[in-house]
């Protein structure tokens, strides 16, 4: 898992420090976006192995980086990027995560991690999502 | 009942209290300056679509509404004007509610000389009636109006709230986890404190958030929706939580696909809900069963559970806002608002809610909803 490098488009910089503290202690490189612009500039020059979303970020974006990163075109920019895991980060209460399960595909994301983070949790998707 | 059916009403009554041909009622605006044709009876319709008129230019308004009424015995002979040219009298009575005009009557007759001072007195408990309905209905919607802000303005700033807690409870959890270093007895004991209260703080702003959802206008309209497939979704979501607990959750779904009335959103709310209480109160090794059935031509769900119960003395005030049963606020983090959010969707698709429940046993829920259609699945 050494130098695997994982990149967070969030908004939040105490999230980000959260996320931070159970991913570096796990050996992952971590960077980070504050918006999805920002996220998509990043994206090609860092070549992450992992990029996590904020559901309500990307949601409210414009560009989606999900959308981007998955678009099918041929030419697309990030054609060269589209394999890369996509996780998301939900606000749960109640109802909202049934939106974002992998099956009902509604975001082109990988798997979802309700928000609070429960740490354990979180590095089990991302190991599984890098395997 | 809407305003438009309410002045309808109005000049359908009067056109038949005074034999007359037809009718209408005319509003004033906010500002009490501009008239519009409301209701007509016996006139064409498109006489509602017309731009507003100034007052100034509606002689016969006026003139009622400066004198108690204004009656035209014969419009050859009368300079007022009149809406149709089918008519040669009329009668005009001012709509007043407690000094402030709110509008007026029109009657009109195609024979001369058809109306007199009298029919003002004819019409008067009509007019009266009238004028309170038009008066209730715009304040019902009013109020309406002011719900629906209010309901926009938990949402945004629940939203608000929302994302410190959960953010600050991450950070907790982590130190909790030990992600931060070794925590001394002491320390683990204040940030599980911190982190309880935290999730106390958590579910509350979430079902501030439904509650809003639900009373907030413009959400997703109502459709025919599959009931097997809400469940279905509903369990995939709990069944982690159940395992956690070591709860026995199984799922009996029913052959056929049962079509209800609702938006899928709010079936998931309603069952996440339910479900998801019965496995919050169901002490550990305990069972929770789902299960959709058709009886009597109704959509059924049943959550039976074998939890601790919902004591007699709290199953009236079960569906209350921000009510929780003595035993649950002992067992679990709640905020007693999760059930008044499942009644208020179950009755808006048009069905009920039972429950059944003894302490220390168990509690079964039975959601009926109307069945629009079946399916084979």
């Amino acid at each position: 898992m050494a130098n695997e490098r994982i990149l967070i488009v969030h908004d939040d910089s105490d999230m980000v420090a959260a996320l931070r503290l159970i991913l570096n202690s796990a050996g992952y490189e971590v960077l980070d976006a504050s918006s999805s612009q920002e996220g998509l500039q990043k994206i090609p020059e860092l070549s992450p192995n992992l990029v996590i979303l904020d559901a309500t970020l990307e949601m409210a974006s414009d560009p989606q980086v999900s959308l981007a990163l998955r678009n099918p075109a041929p030419q697309s920019p990030y054609a060269a990027y589209r394999h890369i895991p996509i996780l998301v980060l939900t606000p749960y209460h109640t109802t909202t995560s049934l939106r974002f399960g992998s099956d009902e595909a509604y975001l082109p994301v990988d798997d979802s991690v309700d928000m609070p983070i429960d740490p354990d949790l979180l590095l089990n998707k991302v190991r599984a999502l890098m395997a | 009942m809407s305003l438009s059916n309410v002045l309808a009403c109005l000049a359908d009554s009067a056109a038949m209290a005074l034999r007359a041909d037809a009718a209408a009622v005319c509003l004033l605006d906010e500002s009490g300056t501009r008239l519009s044709v409301a209701a007509v009876h016996g006139l064409p319709a498109e006489l509602l679509d017309c731009a507003p008129q100034a007052i100034q230019l509606c002689a016969l308004d006026r003139e009622a509404l400066t004198r108690r009424a204004a009656v035209v015995a014969d419009a050859q002979h009368d300079p007022l004007e009149l809406l149709g040219k089918d008519f040669r009298a009329g009668l005009c009575i001012p709509l007043v509610h407690e000094g402030h005009p709110v509008g007026t009557l029109h009657v009109y007759a195609t024979v001369p000389e058809r109306f007199c001072e009298d029919d003002v007195m004819v019409l008067r408990p009509l007019v009266d009636l009238g004028v309170t309905a038009i008066v209730a209905t715009r304040a019902m919607a009013e109020l309406e109006a002011l719900e629906a802000s209010q309901a926009q303005f938990i949402r945004m700033t629940t939203h608000e709230l929302r994302s410190p807690v959960v953010v600050a409870q991450s950070l907790v959890r982590n130190v909790l986890a030990g992600y931060t270093g070794t925590l001394t007895d002491k320390q683990a004991d204040v940030f599980t404190r911190i982190s309880r209260r935290l999730d106390g703080l958590e579910n509350l702003i979430n079902d501030l958030l439904d509650l809003a959802a639900g009373k907030a206008p413009g959400q997703a309209k109502e459709g025919p929706v599959v009931l097997n497939a809400s469940i279905g979704r509903v369990v995939l979501l709990l069944q982690p939580r159940a395992e956690d607990k070591s709860l026995k959750m199984t799922f009996q779904s029913c052959r056929d696909q049962l079509v209800v009335r609702g938006t899928e959103e709010g079936l998931d709310r309603i069952f996440v809900n339910v479900a998801g209480n019965a496995v919050k109160y169901t002490p550990p090794g305990g069972a929770v069963t789902i299960s959709v059935q058709q009886v009597d031509g109704q959509a059924q769900v049943e959550v039976a559970d074998t939890g601790i119960g919902i004591p007699e003395e709290a199953l009236p005030h079960l569906f209350e806002e921000f009510y929780r049963a003595p035993n649950a606020k002992k067992a679990e983090v709640g905020t007693g608002l999760g059930l008044a959010i499942v009644k208020d969707l179950v009755e808006r698709y048009g069905g009920r809610i039972q429950v059944k429940s003894t302490v220390g046993v168990g509690t079964t829920l039975i959601v009926t909803l109307p069945l629009l259609s079946t399916g084979a699945v």
